[in-house]
């Protein structure tokens, strides 16, 4: 397989995609990821708006509807395969330690 | 306060010249004239600017751009769908909250974009350059275009000469601004080819 731009994931791609497995605005993913990663990753507003470009424009996230102006996202099948295929990398990465 | 910023085409440096007003205790009260000149306003609370730079957006990615900037404590200054410029201020609240950019990949798209933006700048200023070098303008004797000047005698020629000089002058500031533009590209490439490699 060729080699995609976004592989292996960054850890904010990580949690993003992560964080997408329930619908949630630009500033909802934040306060996500920050609880997720225990205060560890704080997300700043020019990375999340890349991000969600960059991820939309592969299709591994999708609009799903607003809430007022604020587009809500959540992740689509094909970002789900790349989840599986990252998982399986990083296993068998913790198999070797 | 006004203050006035003219032909500063390397956004960082922009960015560390208001920022050092903005920490003798001002905020940006309002940008005009094409972004040149700033308008500086006094308050108690510290702020602090940053300039993003983004390829064009449409409609709707402009909107969605600015909701999430505003939701993260930033204030909208200055910039359109296509200005590639966005000034952005709020009041600083840490080092980690008051930047734009929080892991490797994003700043080092960010410094890509600042290059672009810079030789994208100078762009029309090499194409000027070219067709005056066509035109074989960067010769003394082409600068001044009196036919037949160079065979004048005397006074008739002195007369010629100077009448003609402001014209000369503005052509030849043609190519000092090329050249200028060029230094100034260039120097814009490496410094950021310096700032993508501490990153990395």
């Amino acid at each position: 397989m060729k080699k995609h731009p976004l592989l292996p994931l960054s850890e904010t791609m990580h949690y993003i995609l992560i964080a997408l497995q329930q619908p949630l605005h630009g500033y909802a993913m934040m306060q996500k990821i920050d609880e997720l990663s225990g205060g560890e990753v704080h997300l700043a507003a020019g990375t999340l708006y890349g991000a969600l470009d960059n991820l939309s424009k592969y299709d591994w996230i999708e609009q799903v509807g607003v809430e007022g102006r604020r587009k809500i996202y959540h992740i689509t099948p094909e970002g789900q395969r790349i989840l599986a295929v990252e998982k399986a990398r990083l296993i068998h990465l913790l198999s070797l330690y | 306060m006004k203050k006035s910023n003219w032909f500063r085409i390397n956004i960082l440096k922009e960015e560390q010249w208001l920022n050092k007003t903005l920490q003798q205790g001002f905020k940006i009260a309002a940008i005009t004239g094409w972004s040149s000149t700033f308008t500086f306003e006094e308050v108690s609370e510290p702020h602090i600017v940053r300039i993003d730079c983004q390829q064009s957006m449409n409609k709707a990615a402009f909107e969605e751009y600015k909701l999430i900037y505003e939701d993260f404590g930033w204030t909208y200054l200055s910039g359109s769908r296509s200005s590639g410029k966005h000034y952005w201020q709020k009041v600083i609240e840490g080092e980690e909250a008051d930047q734009l950019f929080s892991d490797k990949q994003s700043t080092k798209s960010y410094y890509k974009r600042l290059m672009n933006y810079s030789l994208l700048f100078a762009l029309p200023f090499m194409m000027l350059s070219m067709v005056l070098y066509q035109q074989h303008i960067f010769s003394l004797s082409n600068l001044y275009l009196t036919p037949g000047l160079w065979d004048m005698e005397g006074a008739l020629f002195w007369k010629a000469f100077i009448f003609e000089t402001p014209f000369a002058l503005f052509r030849l500031l043609c190519p000092v601004i090329v050249f200028g533009a060029v230094v100034l590209s260039l120097k814009a490439y490496y410094e950021y080819r310096k700032l993508q490699q501490r990153i990395q």
